[in-house]
């Protein structure tokens, strides 16, 4: 009999590798969500003070949230008999007081599942929506996360803005604050400050050849600002690998400290290569043009890969406008009067092709003012266009307004027409049940009668 | 007898677990580079199957585990549910099936005795909430404990309703019989069902015997540290 011995696979045991904690049923720590804007909460975070970000302010331990119901269809649609509402509040409930009694270190979805009774994908599901919402696990360097679930609300929810991941960085190893370099591997998703590196403090199977360095200092110091990026630019140009002097032409900045961030900037290493760098990355540009008629999308696209490959920290490399980065470099190596003749020059042929594109459109060699006047007109077609929308929305609100005020009109009328015939026909039952009760007196009257004559017949 | 028979008697159902939720009980052991990952869950056949994918990498990366471990956990989570889904297409007999579940875990710290009877027949029964129920009622403080106690309860209907489905198929292939009877005699040759009729006819009564006492009644224990640490290392010896 198999159930006779003890269960098959020994007792249930819980492997060595996650450390059991023991849960304090009443947290004596006061614990006030206070609800934060999108500004990181202090650093030095106060293991009694739980932030979470304003767009979850919606949260309350008793009820569920309609952004609740629509991310986890599966608890409210009733298609199977477990998985319901109650269900739902008693995982999400569980997996945040987990969490707020964890606080300030984050919990894994495998500590949590652990501890929950239930299916193990829908506990998972319920964990991923409230990180997702910062509800748990939620600190400042979290704030970089885009919300998944609810890209199609954007009225409720205020998208996270995108800060660049230049927070504190906390070491997967000793859990502490990184703070002059660290050590990251995308691979495996870890940082490690430079002990917890040094000593191999990292899970087995990870080479340490698979981590990056990661300067830190500057980032939480001062970031570089662009004039002392060009004067780094010029000094290298100029002193090539000797970085005392280059250090010391750029003015405040220690030799490591320049070798480190001109090995980040986005061309550094191809400016190494001398000449041929700046052709190279123009050939690739246009190869990466040709192959697309939206060439513009497609030199962002260009420029933008190898700077994603590098750490971006640099003032000058803005993700989002590559090719102010590229004419920043450019302008930096050609010098200042240069760069100032070849912009001027520049502004004053996009200049004349709007000229011509609006000699072309209008007809007029009147040139800007026809420009402006086409402008000022389209922008007044547009308004009375505009209000003529409005007025025909309006009328013809009017109009369903009345529509529907006529159709309760009817309907008053029809009811007061029954209503009268209700009440004549009660009053003619009335009459007939007087008529009745006459009869039945009539009848009742003449038996009488007709039985007296009878008595008096018979004696 | 008979006519008690005939009327208890289900047509066969389709395989699945006699609980009011279809959850499959996973166990998962598994031994790689000198790293020995033991689990138990609860796992919904009705979710996708890349959620087993999603699910394994999650634990890994949770866990620190090298991800060897991705493609081994997966495979076993695959297996199981191919295991679980096989049976799916089978018919079981539910004849009058009250069996006893006996429970002896150890799960950190706590030690879990106990013994029930569970009826198999009940298709909506819960064993979540009869861990919630128990793990509340004793006291344990120990979150952990309770999803262990739901696990092996399933585990243990799910063996045994494994097991009315193959000696279904076995009835139906020695004896060309479609009376229920037959078969519910076949359910007490094993030994496993108590004869409802005999509990609760006129002779016995309901009240459990003395010497029964004992075993159905649960027992929790708070083991030190040193006894965890000595059952641990007993136990591993008798693994290898």
């Amino acid at each position: 009999m198999a159930t006779n011995a003890p269960i098959p696979g020994g007792s249930g045991e819980i492997p060595p590798i996650t450390p059991s904690r023991p849960i304090i049923p009443e947290t004596p720590s006061e614990i006030s969500a206070s609800s934060n804007s999108l500004q990181p909460p202090p650093s030095s975070s106060d293991t009694d003070r739980i932030y979470i970000p304003s767009y979850s302010r919606w949260f309350s331990w008793n009820e569920i949230n309609e952004c609740e119901v629509r991310s986890l269809p599966e608890f409210f649609d009733s298609r199977s008999s477990s998985k319901n509402p109650r269900v739902y509040l008693y995982l999400r409930n569980s997996i945040i007081q987990q969490y707020r009694d964890e606080h300030p270190q984050k919990i894994s979805f495998t500590d949590v599942r652990r501890t929950l009774v239930g299916d193990v994908v829908s506990i998972r599901r319920v964990f991923d929506f409230l990180d997702s919402w910062g509800l748990i696990n939620y600190s400042s360097s979290a704030s970089a996360k885009p919300l998944k679930w609810d890209d199609k609300e954007a009225v409720a929810s205020e998208p996270p803005s995108t800060v660049k991941e230049s927070a504190k960085r906390i070491c997967n190893g000793c859990k502490s604050v990184c703070s002059v370099a660290c050590f990251a591997s995308e691979k495996y998703e870890l940082t490690l400050c430079a002990r917890c590196y040094v000593r191999g403090n990292y899970r087995v199977g990870i080479n340490s050849s698979e981590f990056k360095r990661v300067e830190l200092s500057e980032e939480s110091k001062t970031g570089w600002s662009e004039k002392e990026t060009l004067l780094l630019l010029e000094a290298v140009m100029h002193y090539g690998d000797d970085w005392k002097k280059v250090a010391s032409h750029v003015t405040g900045r220690t030799e490591k400290d320049c070798v480190s961030q001109f090995v980040k900037l986005p061309f550094g290493e191809q400016f190494a290569k001398d000449s041929d760098s700046e052709d190279a990355l123009e050939t690739f540009n246009q190869i990466k043009g040709s192959a697309d008629p939206e060439s513009e999308g497609r030199v962002k696209d260009g420029s933008s890969s190898p700077d994603n490959k590098r750490m971006k920290l640099t003032p000058l490399a803005d993700a989002s406008n590559p090719i102010m980065a590229q004419a920043a470099f450019l302008s930096a190596l050609a010098g200042t009067k240069v760069a100032e003749a070849a912009a001027r020059a520049a502004v004053t042929a996009l200049s004349d092709i709007d000229h011509e594109a609006g000699k072309n459109a209008g007809g007029d060699p009147n040139g800007q003012e026809i420009n402006g006047n086409n402008s000022e007109r389209a922008v007044a077609e547009a308004k009375s266009l505009l209000e003529k929308e409005e007025k025909e929305v309006e009328g013809a609100i009017r109009e369903i307004v009345e529509v529907e005020m006529m159709k309760i009109r009817d309907r008053i009328v029809h009811f007061e027409k029954l209503d009268l015939e209700m009440e004549r026909s009660r009053k003619q039952l009335e009459e007939m049940k007087n008529l009745l009760f006459t009869d039945q007196l009539n009848i009742f009257f003449h038996t009488r009668r007709s039985r007296k004559a009878e008595d008096r017949a018979e004696c | 007898m008979k006519a008690s028979g005939s009327t208890n008697w289900k047509g066969p159902v389709k395989f699945r677990m006699p609980t009011a939720e279809n959850l499959v009980p996973i166990r998962l052991d598994i031994q790689f580079e000198g790293q020995r990952y033991k689990d138990a869950f609860t796992w919904n056949p009705s979710d996708a199957d890349n959620e087993i994918a999603i699910f394994a990498r999650r634990t890994v990366k949770d866990l620190k585990l090298p991800p060897a471990f991705v493609t081994q956990i997966t495979q076993s989570i695959q297996s199981q549910l191919a295991d679980f889904r096989a049976y799916e297409g089978q018919d079981m007999y539910t004849g009058e099936k009250i069996i006893p579940i006996k429970l002896d875990l150890r799960v950190n710290h706590t030690l879990i005795k106990d013994q029930f009877l569970w009826d198999l027949n009940n298709f909506e029964s819960d064993p979540e909430e009869f861990a919630r129920t128990l793990c509340k009622d004793l006291g344990v403080e120990d979150p952990e404990v309770g999803p262990a106690v739901t696990f092996a309860i399933r585990e243990q209907l799910y063996e045994i309703a494994v097991q009315s489905v193959s000696s279904a198929r076995e009835s139906r292939l020695s004896k060309k019989s479609r009376r229920g009877s037959d078969y519910g005699s076949a359910s007490k040759a094993s030994g496993l069902s108590m004869d409802l009729v005999k509990l609760f006819s006129f002779k016995s009564s309901v009240v459990r015997k003395r010497k029964d006492l004992d075993v159905y009644e649960p027992m929790v224990d708070l083991l030190t540290n040193e006894e965890v640490d000595a059952l641990e290392a007993r136990e591993e010896r008798h693994a290898r």
